[in-house]
C-alpha cells in the first residue's frame, strides 16, 4: 500500500514541484498550504510522514512542529523540515539547533533534489 | 605723492612777509602770508589741514601775536607755530613757548637762520604727520580684529557640527550653541568647566584627554562614534599647538550622523525586505526545473534539457545573489557574529576543506591542509568562520586552473591566529588589488568570464573579519597565484 505524505508550504507551485516528485516515486500526497491548515490535515489525514515549510505566514513550521510533536496521536509522524536557504554562509549548525528543539526528524534545504528528497523520506518511513 | 609744504607767515611789516616768502618759496616750500591776526586766524580755519608751519609776529597793530597764539591753539593744539620776536626780547618768546610755540626766532635774522627754525619745525610736523598715521592704523587694525572676532564668533555660533575648544588643563574654554544642544547640556554647565565636572559621555572625555596627550609634533587627529540616547555624533579631536610645537589645547568637532545610521539602516532592511521576497519566487522557479530536468513531468528532448539546464543555472545564480545580499545586510546590521564562542580555528577549517575535498578533484587540484599541533582559540561565530574559509577556498578551487595547487595554512603571529589560503591561480592584477574587497567588484578579465559569481563574497569575507576586529590582506602576482592573510585576535 502506498504511504501518504502530507505536504505544508504555502507556495503552491512548491507544493505541485514536491508533489510530482513524490508521486513519481508512488507516495499518496495530500496538500496543505498553510501551518493551520496543515496541523488539520495532520489529524484528519492520517499521513505517514509530513514534509513541513518553515516559513509560513499564518503559522510557521517550527511552532506546527512543536503542536504535533505535544500532540500524543500525532507525535510518532514523523516531520522532515522544509528549510529556505537563506544565506549562504552554512547554517547547518542553526537549522539543527532549531530542529532539535521543534522535535523535528530531520531537515532539508529548499530547493530539494529529488533523489535527496526521496532518499531522506524513505529512511524516515523506515525507522 | 609729496604734497607741497604750507608755510603761512603772519606779520604787519611788508618786508618780513615778502622776505619769508622769498626765502622759503625757494627750498620749495608753499607760503602764505596775513598781514593781521584776524587774517592769519581766518587762514588757519579754512587751511587748517594743509598748514604745517606757522610763522607769527608777536609785535603786531591790533590783535598782538600772544592772543593769535593763543586763539590758533585753541583751534588745534598740533600746530606748529615759530614766534617771530623783537631783537633781545627774550621773556615773550619765553611767555609764547610756555603758551604753546614750538619755536622762536628773533628779529633780525639771516635767511639761514629762518631755514633752520623751519626745516626743524617741519621735521617735527613729519614725525607728527607719521605718529597720527600710525595711530590711525593701530585705530583700524583694532576695529579689524574686533570685526574678525564677531566674525569668527558669528561663523562658530552658527554652524551645524559642534566645537568644543579645551585648554590644557582639559577645561572647555569655548562651546558653540550646537555642541550643547548635540551633548544635552547647557553653556553654563560647560564653559568654564573641567571635562570631568560636565557630565559628558565617557568616550568622549576619553577622546579629547587622548588628543591633549598627542605629544608627537604633526598633526594629529582623533575621530570616534559614540551615542547620546538617540543621538549618533562623530567626534573628531585635533591638538592646538604653540609655536614651540607644544600642545596647549584641543579643538573638537561634533557632527550629528543620526540621519545617516537612520539612512543606514533603512537601506539594509530594504535590501533585507526586497530579498526575501525575490527568494520565495526564484524558489520555487528552481524547484519547478528541477522537476521538469528529472523528467518527472514528462520527457524532454535534447534541446529543451539543454534550456532548462541553462536556465536552472542562471536561476542559481540569483538565488546566490539574493543569499549574498542577505549574508551582507546582516553583517551589516550586526546580526550574523552575535554568536560569538571560543572555537579551535583548525577544526572549523578541516571540516571547510573536507567538503570542498570532491569540488578539488573534479578539477585535479591539490588541495593541502597544514594545521599546527597546538593553537590558541579565537573567540568567533563558528558559521561566520565556516563562511569566510568556504568563500576563500571555493574562490581559489575557482580561479586555480586544473592540475594546480591550493594550501591552506595556521599559524600564531604575536596575538593573533594567523590563517593563510594560498593557491596557483590566475593571480590578480595590480590594478585590481584595492577593489577586490569592494562590493559588487568582480576581476573582469577573459579568464574570469567564465566563472560565475556574485562579486560579493569578499566583501562578506571582510565584513566577517572586520566583524571579529582582525584584519584581512591579499598578495598577488598575475599567472602565479594568490594568498590571502587573515589575523584574528586570540580569545
Amino acid at each position: 500500500m502506498a504511504k501518504k505524505i502530507l505536504i505544508v508550504d504555502d507556495d503552491p507551485d512548491l507544493v505541485e514541484a514536491v508533489s510530482m516528485i513524490l508521486e513519481s516515486k508512488n507516495y499518496e500526497v495530500s496538500a496543505a498550504y498553510g501551518g493551520i491548515e496543515g496541523l488539520q490535515k495532520a489529524k484528519t489525514e492520517n499521513p505517514d510522514l509530513i514534509v513541513l515549510d518553515v516559513m509560513m505566514p499564518d503559522k510557521d513550521g517550527y511552532a506546527v512542529c512543536k503542536e504535533l510533536k505535544a500532540d500524543p496521536e500525532l507525535s510518532k509522524i514523523p516531520v522532515l523540515l522544509l528549510t529556505a536557504v537563506v544565506s549562504k554562509i552554512p547554517t547547518t549548525r542553526y537549522t539543527q539547533q532549531m530542529g532539535l528543539e521543534t522535535e523535528a526528524d530531520d531537515y532539508i534545504d529548499k530547493p530539494v533534489e529529488p533523489e535527496v528528497l526521496v532518499k531522506r523520506i524513505e529512511a524516515l518511513l523506515t525507522k | 605723492m609729496c604734497e607741497q609744504v604750507k608755510i603761512l607767515v603772519i606779520d604787519d611789516e611788508q618786508i618780513i612777509r615778502d622776505g619769508c616768502s622769498r626765502i622759503l618759496s625757494k627750498d620749495g616750500w608753499g607760503v602764505i602770508t596775513a598781514e593781521n591776526g584776524n587774517q592769519g586766524l581766518n587762514i588757519i580755519q579754512e587751511k587748517l589741514e594743509s598748514l604745517d608751519v606757522i610763522l607769527l609776529d608777536l609785535m603786531m597793530p591790533g590783535m598782538n601775536g600772544m592772543e593769535v597764539l593763543e586763539k590758533a591753539l585753541s583751534i588745534c593744539p598740533n600746530l606748529l607755530i615759530i614766534v617771530i620776536t623783537g631783537y633781545a626780547t627774550v621773556e615773550s618768546a619765553v611767555e609764547a613757548m610756555k603758551k604753546g610755540a614750538y619755536d622762536f626766532i628773533s628779529k633780525p635774522f639771516t635767511p639761514d637762520q629762518l631755514r633752520i627754525v623751519v626745516k626743524r619745525a617741519l621735521e617735527r610736523r613729519a614725525l607728527q604727520k607719521e605718529a597720527e598715521l600710525l595711530r590711525l592704523e593701530r585705530e583700524r587694525t583694532l576695529r579689524d580684529i574686533a570685526t574678525e572676532k564677531s566674525r569668527i564668533k558669528t561663523i562658530i555660533n552658527c554652524m551645524v557640527d559642534g566645537i568644543l575648544v579645551c585648554d590644557r588643563e582639559s577645561c572647555i574654554v569655548l562651546c558653540n550653541p550646537a555642541a550643547t544642544l548635540m551633548l544635552k547640556s547647557s553653556e553654563s554647565n560647560l564653559l568654564g568647566k573641567s571635562l570631568s565636572q560636565c557630565n559628558l559621555p565617557i568616550e568622549l572625555s576619553n577622546i579629547i584627554e587622548e588628543g591633549l596627550r598627542a605629544n608627537e609634533r604633526g598633526y594629529t587627529s582623533v575621530s570616534h562614534e559614540l551615542t547620546i540616547g538617540e543621538t549618533y555624533l562623530r567626534a573628531h579631536t585635533a591638538p592646538v599647538r604653540n609655536d614651540l610645537g607644544e600642545v596647549i589645547g584641543s579643538v573638537t568637532v561634533l557632527q550629528d550622523i543620526s540621519h545617516l545610521k537612520e539612512l543606514d539602516r533603512m537601506k539594509s532592511e530594504f535590501i533585507a525586505m526586497v530579498t526575501h521576497e525575490l527568494r520565495a519566487p526564484i524558489a520555487a522557479i528552481e524547484q519547478q526545473l528541477t522537476v521538469l530536468l528529472n523528467k518527472i513531468a514528462g520527457e524532454l528532448t535534447e534541446k529543451q534539457e539543454k534550456i532548462l539546464l541553462r536556465a536552472k543555472e542562471r536561476v542559481k545564480g540569483l538565488l546566490d545573489l539574493i543569499k549574498d545580499l542577505l549574508d551582507l545586510s546582516k553583517i551589516e546590521a550586526g546580526k550574523m557574529v552575535q554568536y560569538k564562542e571560543p572555537l579551535y580555528l583548525g577544526e572549523v577549517i578541516q571540516k571547510v576543506v573536507d567538503l570542498m575535498r570532491v569540488d578539488a578533484e573534479q578539477k585535479k587540484i591539490d588541495l593541502q591542509l597544514f594545521l599546527p599541533d597546538e593553537i590558541s582559540i579565537i573567540n568567533a561565530d563558528r558559521n561566520s568562520m565556516e563562511g569566510i574559509f568556504t568563500n576563500l577556498i571555493s574562490n581559489a578551487i575557482k580561479y586555480t586552473p586544473e592540475g594546480g595547487r591550493v594550501s591552506i595554512t595556521l599559524s600564531e603571529e604575536g596575538s593573533f591566529v594567523k590563517s593563510q589560503v594560498s593557491d596557483t591561480g590566475i593571480g590578480i592584477k595590480k590594478e585590481d588589488l584595492p577593489r577586490i574587497f569592494d562590493k559588487f567588484y568582480r576581476v573582469k578579465t577573459s579568464q574570469t568570464r567564465q566563472i560565475v559569481g556574485t562579486g560579493l563574497g569578499l566583501s562578506i569575507v571582510k565584513s566577517i573579519v572586520d566583524a571579529h576586529m582582525g584584519s584581512i590582506s591579499v598578495e598577488s602576482e598575475e599567472g602565479k597565484g594568490t594568498t590571502f592573510t587573515i589575523l584574528l585576535p586570540k580569545g
